[in-house]
């Protein structure tokens, strides 16, 4: 049995050849392409997502637009919001940094 | 017969998550090609050529100027480095299903290859070393590269090169439906009065997707397929097994062929020409020719990228060159093929080149092709 990580590994030792860099520095190319990738793994999950709603919409009886159309208020309305803003926190952190704005603000 | 996608025995079994994240490539793939690629001359013209004007003071002068151009433009750099990084996910897409499932594919192809009913065959040929000029490319970066051979058994390569290929040409706009052997038969059908041949040889065969359509299409026909990787063979073979069609599979090289004179009656190559140089092109002509029969019909189909209408347009084609490690692209696409067909011993009345429709969607598909004198 190969495992996913075992396939992966495999895939990668065997690619040869340089990689010529189409933006101004390496690091950017490198951070567009974990980018990406992170993008195509989110449609993954969306999908997967996708598939469950319409299983457990199939379980309830009712159709998957009526499954999705759930509206929450109060205090659970509050906790999805909250649970939004950390994940805009997390991803938006380099630029939430205080150590940036300490820096310029030392320039100034 | 279907080329792309069609289901058979040697495929890896996907599960729904390698296959959403199949489905998602070929997503950003059509959106970099439909809304992105298409803007690549206004960034030259917006960005890249005023920058080079200043920092030269001069237009660009040649090939290698005018892509230096390209890259002093910001919009063109991210084109390039996502379409990079999208080819590359194209691997990783296929290339994870491919090695997780290999030892169940490995017994369906070995079952396949010895079975007692097969109605093809497969002649390797282990004292031939592959062509270097493509065996030491991994070409449009799949991993490992055309020839690879990881030993007895082995298919990666032909299961790298039919899943990746998919994904890839679903990418590029192509249909299900999609066929270059339908392409040509279509071709046959409308400028050489429904000519069928008795027996064929598909050059540059890869996976065998043609070869097994013609088959198919043609069963009266003896069909036979040469390229140049054990792995890539074994899978192809396989794969027609599997599809219940009969090729015959030879290992071989396109510019040594041992196939005796007059053998065929009617020769093609498809999507090959790009991926060699110059003196095996030629070669290869020549042998096509040796190999087909008096009055018998040779046809090279390939990407419709000549005859761009200005050095800018053919720069922006050859991406490619540089960036998808295709690197005879540029020396197909301003490549004189009439000449060189003139040059292996056609007649110059016999020689055409043809602007060929897609079976199934708007792409378009270059060929030329000479017939022997009878």
């Amino acid at each position: 049995m190969t495992t996913r990580m075992e396939a992966l590994g495999a895939l990668l030792e065997t690619a040869r050849g340089s990689r010529p860099q189409s933006l101004a520095n390496r690091e950017t190319e490198e951070v567009l392409n974990i980018t990406l990738a992170t993008l195509i793994e989110l449609a993954v999950a969306n999908e997967k997502i996708d598939r469950l709603e319409r299983m457990v919409a199939d379980l309830r009886g009712e159709t998957v637009e009526s499954l999705r159309d759930v509206v929450y208020d109060g205090a659970i309305a509050e906790e999805r919001q909250e649970a939004t803003e950390a994940l805009l926190i997390r991803a938006l952190r380099i630029l939430l940094d205080p150590r940036t704005r300490r820096e310029q603000e030392q320039h100034l | 017969m279907k080329v792309r996608d069609v289901l058979h025995a040697v495929l890896p079994q996907t599960t729904a998550e390698e296959r959403s994240r199949q489905g998602a490539v070929i997503s950003l793939r059509r959106l970099l090609n439909a809304k992105v690629r298409p803007h690549n001359m206004e960034s030259y013209e917006a960005e890249g050529l005023p920058a080079f004007l200043k920092a030269h003071g001069r237009a660009p002068q040649s090939a290698d100027e005018v892509q230096k151009a390209f890259f002093l433009s910001p919009a063109y750099r991210q084109w390039s480095a996502a379409n990079r990084a999208a080819q590359e996910m194209i691997w990783v897409s296929v290339g994870e299903p491919v090695y997780r499932d290999l030892d169940r594919m490995k017994e369906a192809a070995a079952d396949l290859i010895n079975s007692p009913s097969r109605r093809g065959s497969l002649t390797l040929s282990p004292d031939y070393t592959p062509s270097p000029e493509v065996a030491d490319t991994d070409i449009h970066l799949q991993p490992g590269g055309f020839a690879m051979d990881r030993g007895e058994g082995d298919i990666v390569a032909g299961a790298l090169y039919e899943c990746g290929g998919n994904v890839f040409s679903f990418g590029q706009g192509a249909g299900k439906g999609d066929s270059k052997a339908g392409a040509t038969i279509r071709l046959l059908d409308e400028r050489f009065d429904g000519f069928r041949p008795g027996k064929m040889l598909d050059i540059g065969c890869s996976a065998g997707a043609a070869s097994a359509a013609y088959a198919y299409e043609w069963p009266d026909t003896q069909v036979h397929a040469i390229d140049i990787g054990a792995g890539m063979l074994r899978y192809a073979h396989a794969r027609a097994e599997s599809l219940g069609v009969a090729v015959h599979f030879h290992q071989m090289d396109a510019s040594d062929m041992r196939f005796p004179d007059n053998s065929f009656d009617l020769v093609v190559s498809h999507n090959m020409l790009h991926e060699i140089g110059e003196e095996k092109r030629r070669a290869m002509f020549r042998e096509a020719l040796r190999v087909v029969r008096p009055g018998g019909i040779v046809l090279h189909q390939d990407v419709a990228i000549r005859n761009a209408p200005t050095l800018v347009h053919e720069v922006e084609r050859s991406w490619d060159a540089d960036f998808n490690d295709e690197p005879h692209w540029r020396t197909y696409a301003t490549a004189n093929l009439v000449e060189d067909m003139l040059a292996a011993g056609f007649a110059r009345d016999s020689i055409m080149e043809h602007d060929l429709d897609s079976v199934q969607n708007l792409n378009r598909w270059y060929a030329v092709s000479g017939r022997k004198a009878a």
